[in-house]
């Protein structure tokens, strides 16, 4: 638990704003998440999700972003991450239902109640959006 | 950083008597229980909290793993309300322990398997312990904390004056039942129909964590809150609040005894709607229909408490004498 905090907090400092874009040698700030990720954390134990990180695209995860600055009022300085926890940004539950809502109408989607349990962070609700994207494009 | 590393003693007494205040020894003054039925509502205003030794006062007696969630908060506003709803929830609880002095932070809390927290009681001398169950709610500007003795309790607060970003009717239809949709189609007044969403939001809040579910166990379209009267009507603090009834259908499970849940709507500390749900007793007869016994206090833990029912800070609106 400790180990957790202490590699979030230093996650959330070395990290680049969620999508930068005035990168110029053609790779993902995603791409230098992972990057970050394998050399400063060890295993944690949400390891299935360290495999999925890099399954959802940048711009979906972009979108995520800009859903959940604009329901929470922040501003566009605010940095995101992927590992950006709702609840830690100050998202109450009526928020979180508003983010999910808002990502449904963005990506015509349906979310089901039972899910919004593990939209917790800006990588979950970009990852579950591939997953019923790709299914419904199945 | 937040918090000053001072270490300074503060005396400070609680005050369990309404309307008076004194200092004296800096020790948490013990409260009476709730008696069955009955509701403790808490709540702190945590911009009348800012000062650095107390605020560091309540993070002594927080876990190793509260503290790292309050510092996990962006920025010192959210940090120093986490801080506030943990330290709250521990001293609130603390003082009820009639038999012996608990002290705040030596309580364990676990979750059930919707992620509800709960103390995790220590019978440590075999006494019987009184069986405490708490729920908490916040918003930007209040934390409340509410408490029973042998019911299940849940509690929602909004700030009154709060915009959805969403279409409202469209928000409706997505998660509220049919029913609720309609009651909020037929207002036509804007304003007034953000109002009675709010407060249904919070009934619906208060409802699912009563249950110990939460939202996404317990979607919001498988239940409808209504209002039982004479006359179907909407929640107008102007009506007399005790024509008004509010039940819950539940459609997943219709054998559920839906009569058990005992609601509570109220404004409260003038900025916010507040809603209780306790579960009834159902070894007395009726079914819940008895307004709810509701003792409300604002407090700031280790300072003061000050008794705010029947004051402008606690205004009835339904299910309350």
């Amino acid at each position: 638990m400790a180990t957790c905090s202490a590699t979030s907090v230093n996650f959330g400092a070395s990290l680049k704003p969620c999508f930068n874009n005035n990168r110029t040698d053609g790779t993902s700030a995603l791409n230098m998440v992972r990057v970050v990720w394998t050399k400063n954390v060890y295993p944690s134990l949400r390891t299935s999700r360290f495999n999925v990180c890099c399954a959802a695209k940048p711009e979906t995860v972009q979108k995520v972003c800009e859903i959940v600055k604009k329901q929470l009022a922040l501003s566009d300085e605010t940095e995101l991450t992927p590992e950006s926890k709702f609840a830690a940004l100050g998202a109450d539950s009526l928020d979180t239902v508003e983010i999910v809502m808002g990502l449904e109408e963005e990506f015509d989607i349906s979310v089901e109640e039972e899910s919004s349990q593990n939209i917790t962070t800006v990588q979950e609700a970009a990852d579950l959006i591939e997953k019923l994207v790709q299914k419904k494009e199945g | 950083m937040l918090l000053l590393l001072l270490r300074h003693r503060l005396n400070f007494m609680m005050n369990i008597r309404c309307f008076q205040r004194s200092f004296s020894a800096a020790s948490l003054a013990p409260l009476q229980l709730p008696s069955p039925m009955e509701t403790h509502l808490w709540y702190i205003l945590p911009n009348e909290v800012k000062n650095a030794s107390l605020l560091n006062q309540y993070l002594e007696i927080l876990s190793p793993c509260e503290k790292e969630n309050v510092f996990r908060m962006r920025g010192d506003q959210l940090q120093r309300r986490a801080l506030l709803a943990r330290a709250l929830v521990r001293t609130t609880i603390a003082r009820y322990q009639t038999n012996s002095q608990v002290e705040p932070r030596s309580l364990k809390f676990k979750k059930n398997i919707y992620g509800k927290p709960e103390v995790e009681w220590q019978d440590v001398d075999g006494s019987h312990l009184p069986p405490l169950h708490f729920n908490i709610s916040h918003t930007s500007s209040i934390i409340a904390c509410g408490v029973t003795v042998n019911s299940a309790i849940g509690i929602d607060v909004e700030e009154k004056q709060r915009k959805l970003k969403n279409n409202i009717l469209a928000f409706a239809r997505r998660y509220f039942s049919p029913y609720e949709v309609g009651l909020l189609t037929a207002i036509s007044d804007p304003e007034f129909q953000r109002q009675e969403f709010i407060k249904l939001w919070t009934l619906k809040e208060a409802y699912v964590k009563a249950l110990g579910r939460g939202f996404s166990a317990a979607p919001f379209k498988t239940f409808t809150i209504r209002f039982r009267t004479a006359t179907q009507g909407h929640l107008s603090e102007r009506r007399d609040s005790k024509a008004f009834d509010v039940v819950v259908d539940s459609f997943d499970d219709p054998k559920n005894l839906t009569s058990n849940w005992q609601f509570a709507l109220l404004e409260l500390a003038g900025s916010h709607y507040a809603a209780i749900c306790i579960e009834g007793d159902r070894t007395t007869e009726g079914n819940g229909t008895r307004p709810m016994k509701l003792t409300v206090r604002r407090t700031i833990p280790f300072v003061e408490d000050e008794c705010v029912s029947g004051t402008d800070a606690v205004v009835a609106i339904v299910g309350l004498t």
